[in-house]
């Protein structure tokens, strides 16, 4: 071990100094499992440039920083601004990884729903947890599903036990509290929908102060059959935060998933979604929408596979690029040669808004079958000058006129989205980023 | 209240306007009339400050002030109104929030108080109920999916909203069945005051039948080749365009 470069030397001490700290420490099975990501980790590094799914993406900025796993929180916080629903049935808070209990609330829960933090479930019911974990392949797909593996520590627990229905959603918050320390939060988040179940999740990243952060989150979701489960998520990180998210997606037959994925802050970001659907009947629905600008990257990674007849898979993703901001779309779905009657659409369009600012998007449909229904599209463009000059010769200033065309063009996204507050939160991102990227810059012709 | 002398505009360095004189007072009606593509909606393009336009010579003065050095805002909040030949369509951007935005930079402009959400959706339904336009489509994205009639309906419901000084319409009567025509005209009328002045660009002289204009002009090639009063647009209904070209060049 003592050959390791850096910076896997640098992650190699940041697990020595975590493990005495993770729970769960006696369970067998737990113990197997972080020392095989420690092991996978340690052996074949951290991904380059050089790896097909990280070509456009430079992981300097997660790599550089000597990161820590911070303790827990305890200090009061008011969490009132981030509030998405008015209505929630229940709110979980995680602070720097860590869960919060004065600062949730499940008390409204119907019977039938189990929510909680994973450490919490590890303690009081490690067998339940086993069934879902044990066996996960989810620590496999990159070095930092492993390094998130060999880190397990808390994250969200939620179990909807069969035909439970929810009809108010759930709140499952997280704040990285960034102000002198490099915290990092590896979060293991754990939902399970059984059989018939149905649920909506409003899930959020925020963060508070300058310094950098890392939030590491690995999200196994797991839908019985007929089991429906919206889920939006927010990623609104402070300004140095490099976020970095998995999706797995585990889908019995006739299963519904209808996902939001919006990234707003942050200086880093990327978010993949995985689902290789082996069952029939299953929906997969994805939405998503990303907003760079100043010095911010933001990647979308998604990788769906229609390994059975009978699925659908449906992703829309619209993204404004301004100032020096860049983004990654790279969304590949895979039709394997038994998924006949599939059917698939991969969209993804763009406003490029100044010259600084670059896009790469890669939309690609493989497609081994002969009987499906696919399609796939993808545009940049830039604001149009006719609709531009109509806005201002109704005396509408020129940034506004912005302002209002770009939340026109994201709001094929939102308007799915019955969420008011994600509106404000877009409106307030795209006026803060408009006001600092000058309109000299913003002309790409 | 608008002085235009001896303006010459190119496009992509091909010339539409080339000399074009004209006068408007407060308190009147001017009429452009002429042949497809002899530069009318260029021209009302130039006064609202439309970009692709190169002003090549001339000036015109707006209220004793330059026009053509002010941006396009700048124009719409000092009173000048032009109701596109074509409305442009703005997908995801409601037709409320356009409209009070719109209504609140230039209120905000005149010196006057910013209307509330109630105050102003109050107001917004008076004048669509006014142009009989449907209230469903203010909720809709802007002019998306409109039929043609609607879009100029709702050109007309912006300027009885911002009751411009010099309003320009471009041919707002083409598309619009007979009723609709009348209502757009009631509209114009009850804009009418000895303070603003109205320029309607159309082929018909049906509208001008419901707005009575006091000056008639002809714009070809670039040019007003011909002014009257009324009794011209009669005349050019009867004759067609043909007769004033051959007088022109004799
Ligand atoms: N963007 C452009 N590029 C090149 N030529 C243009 C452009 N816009 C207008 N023109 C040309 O300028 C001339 C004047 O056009 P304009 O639209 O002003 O005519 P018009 O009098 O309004 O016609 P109509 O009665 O058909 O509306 C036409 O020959 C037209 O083809
Ligand atoms: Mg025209």
């Amino acid at each position: 071990m003592s050959a390791l470069q850096e910076p896997l030397e640098r992650y190699r001490m940041l697990l020595d100094a975590a493990a005495p700290n993770l729970p769960g420490r006696e369970i067998a099975w737990l113990a197997t499992q972080r020392a095989a990501a420690t092991q996978q980790l340690l052996q074949s590094g951290f991904p380059t440039r050089k790896t097909e799914a990280w070509r456009y993406t430079s992981l300097d900025r997660v790599l550089e920083p000597a990161w820590e796993v911070p303790r827990q929180y305890g200090a009061a916080l008011d969490i009132g601004e981030y509030t998405l629903s008015d209505d929630a049935a229940a709110r979980l808070v995680f602070v720097n990884g860590h869960w919060v209990a004065e600062l949730s609330s499940t008390h409204a829960l119907p019977e039938g729903v189990y929510m909680g933090s994973l450490r919490t479930a590890l303690e009081v019911m490690p067998d339940t947890v086993a069934t879902w974990l044990e066996n996960s392949a989810a620590m496999r797909l990159s070095a930092f599903t492993a390094l998130n593996t060999a880190l397990l520590d808390d994250g969200v627990w939620l179990h909807i036990s069969a035909g439970t229905k929810l009809t108010t959603p759930i709140e499952l918050l997280h704040v990285c509290i960034a102000q002198d320390a490099t915290p990092t939060a590896q979060l293991r988040n754990v939902i399970v929908l059984d059989d018939g179940a149905e649920a909506m999740l409003l899930e959020q990243y925020t963060g508070i102060g300058e310094a950098p952060s890392f939030t590491n989150s690995l999200t196994e979701i797991r839908l019985g059959r007929h089991a429906r489960l919206e889920h939006a998520r927010l990623q609104d990180e402070g300004p140095s935060a490099r976020h970095l998210s998995y999706v797995c997606l585990h889908q019995q037959a006739h299963s519904r998933y209808r996902g939001l994925s919006m990234s707003l802050g942050g200086l880093w970001s990327r978010s993949e979604y995985h689902n290789r659907m082996c069952e029939q009947h299953t929906q997969f629905e994805l939405d998503g929408l990303y907003i760079a600008g100043g010095h911010q990257l933001s990647d979308v990674h998604l990788a769906i596979t229609h390994a059975v007849p009978h699925c659908t898979s449906r992703e829309r993703f619209k993204g404004i690029v301004l100032g020096q901001g860049r983004a990654v779309f790279d969304g590949r779905i895979r039709v394997e040669q038994d998924a006949q009657k599939s059917a698939a659409e991969l969209h993804n369009a763009n406003l490029l808004l100044s010259r600084t600012a670059e896009i790469d998007t890669k939309p690609q449909l493989e497609i081994y079958a002969d009987d499906v229904k696919c399609s796939h599209g993808t545009s940049i463009g830039q604001l149009e000058p006719a609709q531009l000059f109509y806005l201002r010769s109704r005396g509408i200033g020129l940034d506004a006129a912005r302002r209002l065309l770009c939340q026109g063009f994201v709001m094929e996204i939102l308007e799915g989205w019955h969420i008011p507050a994600l509106h404000t939160r877009v409106a307030q991102r795209l006026d803060r980023l408009l006001a600092e990227t000058p309109q000299a810059d913003s002309d790409p012709h | 209240m608008l002085t235009v002398k001896n303006l010459t505009v190119s496009i992509e360095a091909k010339p539409v306007l080339q000399g074009l004189d004209l006068e408007v007072m407060a308190g009147e009606v001017h009429a452009i009339m002429g042949p497809n593509g002899s530069g009318k909606s260029s021209f009302a393009h130039v006064l609202a400050g439309r970009g692709g336009y190169e002003v090549t010579g001339g000036e015109v003065l707006f209220e004793g002030e330059d026009l053509l050095t002010l941006d396009v805002e700048e124009r719409a909040r000092r009173g000048l109104f032009l109701a596109l030949q074509y409305p442009v369509e703005l997908p995801g951007v409601s037709n409320l929030v356009f409209l009070r935005e719109s209504l609140n930079a230039i209120r905000a402009a005149r010196g006057e108080p910013i209307l509330d959400a109630v105050q102003f959706m109050k107001l917004a339904r008076d004048k669509a109920t006014l142009m009989q336009l449907n209230p469903e489509l203010l909720k809709r994205s802007v002019n998306a999916g409109f039929s043609g009639g609607e879009k100029k309906r709702n050109e007309i419901l912006q300027m009885a909203l911002l009751e411009p000084k010099l309003a320009i319409l471009d041919e707002t009567d083409s598309g619009l069945d007979i009723d609709a025509i009348r209502i757009v005209a009631d509209g114009v009328n009850t804009l009418r005051s000895p303070q603003r002045a109205i320029i309607l660009i159309t082929h018909y002289q049906r509208l001008l039948d419901y707005i009575e204009p006091g000056r008639v002009h002809v714009l070809s090639g670039g040019r007003i080749v011909r002014s009257g009063d009324k009794a011209l647009a009669v005349e050019l209904e009867r004759k067609g365009y043909g007769w004033i070209a051959e007088e022109v060049a004799a």
